[in-house]
């Protein structure tokens, strides 16, 4: 077993090479390590320590997981867009002794407990799932088991200059955390969450590796300022790549390697496909070159078995008799290819943000006027999805008066992506054999 | 009206319906995305024009085209238009 911690690896690097540079810092390995071990020392952490580090910007991410990794029995990594009572919960369920934020640290139980022994075996790094179910669920990862598919060429990667464009707490972003960190690349980062600046960032250090979701990827070529980059490497995830931002991002940069890739915060980095093409090749089905064992249940859903896979009662209840994981992605063979549907929770994926259609349902029901709704997904070339709600008005309830009300209830309560962007009236709604609503896409 | 008046109408009445800043002034040379439209505006003025106009070019397109002008967004509408 890999018990190599972040510290060790970040260590074997010469002390002046540049880890990470923002708008307002750029950090050597020397300072890096420094700050780490200052971070340390003012943390007072023990074997028995649980951190929480919630919504730090890159460079502080960085710092604390080489500060605490291999020193501390688990780190729980919260994304800044989690809401409070989200963020109690996942406290909770993670027994943490310890809260970090941008702000600084506070100790939430007394920590002073648990042996004084100044390593453990192998740090717990505790990612939450992006809440496709609704409630986030932890999952337990190792440095060894988030970091199986990231390359670690150090001559190669000292050619490459990544970006950083997602959440660094979240499964994507901490990627391209590692993977530049680990193989000896430069990684930049804005120092805001904003779109533009990020972008700015991105330009004036001429990044030439850059993941990102199909949707952003489209935002930004129609944006255009990322033709700007000498891209080499493009890295498509989080949503289904279609095969016209696949065409787009080929004819703009001709010359990059161009992956889209399936992950999951549960699963790991599962496979990349290089060719170019939706999908992934149906004979990895039949075990031709295949990058892991992959089915397809008798429900359509996908089932894989990579090599190592997280603890916990999550991943066990979806895993079957022969070890095999359910994604819960629905696909379909077409031709040489299999290609992904969608989720088989029906979770409608707006530019990457996941509505719950039932939990949409329930807001409008609130709305005096409807009487039923059913939301669903609508194919969009921008967003991949949108929310569309096809609604029931009370009989005598003037639609064009409704359609106003909706959407003042709509600002006030829901997130501008669960907003439905297309709103119909009809006479009824039609139930599945079942008797269950039925949210096909449309 | 013209492919582009029915555009900027449309365009203006959903800045109304879901609160967004928009420009008071459209032009041929106006970038959509700096005119108070994102991502997700753009997608949903695209649903939009779906169902006014019975089509949705971008889903008919072979070659994708991301259009940064209005004036590139209505020549694809127009060049769409049976």
């Amino acid at each position: 077993m890999n018990l190599e911690t972040l510290p060790e690896i970040v260590g074997s690097f010469s002390g002046d090479h540049a880890v990470l540079a923002t708008p307002s810092t750029v950090l050597s390995v020397d300072r890096l390590l420094e700050e780490a071990a200052a971070l340390r020392r003012g943390f007072m952490v023990t074997a028995k320590s649980r951190i929480a580090l919630k919504g730090l910007p890159a460079w502080a991410l960085l710092t604390a997981l080489v500060a605490f990794d291999g020193k501390v029995e688990a780190m729980l990594l919260l994304p800044a867009s989690l809401d409070e009572a989200t963020i109690d919960q996942l406290l909770v369920a993670a027994g943490c002794t310890h809260f970090m934020n941008a702000e600084g640290v506070c100790a939430l139980q007394d920590a002073r407990n648990g042996d004084a022994s100044p390593d453990v075996a192998a740090t717990q790094w505790l990612l939450a799932t992006s809440g496709t179910t609704g409630t986030p669920k932890l999952i337990a990862h190792t440095l060894a088991s988030i970091t199986r598919s990231v390359k670690r060429d150090s001559v190669k990667g000292a050619d490459f200059i990544w970006g950083l464009l997602y959440d660094p707490s979240r499964f994507a972003g901490l990627q391209v955390v590692l993977q530049a960190l680990l193989s000896g690349s430069l990684l930049i980062a804005s120092d805001s969450r904003e779109f533009d600046s990020q972008l700015e960032a991105l330009v004036r250090h001429g990044v030439n590796a850059l993941s990102a979701t199909p949707s952003l990827w489209r935002k930004m070529l129609m944006d255009k300022r990322v033709m700007a980059c000498p891209l080499r490497q493009i890295t498509l995830g989080g949503e289904i790549a279609d095969q016209q931002i696949l065409d787009a991002l080929c004819r703009s940069f001709p010359t990059a390697r161009i992956a889209h890739i399936y992950a999951s915060t549960e699963a790991g980095t599962v496979f990349s496909v290089h060719d170019r093409r939706v999908g992934f090749p149906a004979a990895w089905l039949q075990g031709e070159n295949f990058p892991i064992p992959l089915r397809i249940g008798d429900d359509g859903h996908l089932f894989i078995k990579p090599p190592r896979l997280p603890d916990g009662l999550e991943i066990a209840r979806r895993l079957d008799v022969e070890g095999y994981l359910d994604t819960e992605d629905m696909v379909r063979v077409e031709g040489d290819r299999v290609l992904f549907s969608g989720r088989a929770s029906g979770t409608i994926n707006v530019g990457g943000n996941k509505v719950i259609p039932e939990l949409v349902e329930q807001h409008l029901r609130r709305v005096d006027g409807v009487l039923d709704v059913r939301v669903s997904g609508k194919k969009n070339c921008i967003t991949g999805q949108l929310v569309a709600a096809e609604i029931i008005a009370r009989s005598g309830v003037d639609a064009v008066v409704l359609r106003k009300e909706i959407m003042s209830y709509c600002k006030a309560h829901l997130e501008e992506w669960q907003i439905p962007g297309v709103i119909s009236f009809m006479d009824e709604l039609k139930e599945s054999a079942a008797g269950k609503r039925e949210r096909v896409q449309r | 009206m013209t492919m582009k008046e029915k555009i900027i109408t449309i365009i203006q009445e959903m800045a109304t319906e879901y609160g967004w800043t928009i420009i008071s002034d459209y032009t041929d040379d106006t970038v959509l995305l700096e005119s108070g439209l994102d991502s997700l505006g753009f997608a949903i003025l695209v649903a939009r024009l779906e169902e006014e106009l019975q089509y949705d070019p971008f889903s008919m397109m072979d070659e994708p085209v991301y259009p940064k002008t209005l004036r590139e967004f209505v020549a694809i509408y127009e060049r769409y238009a049976s």
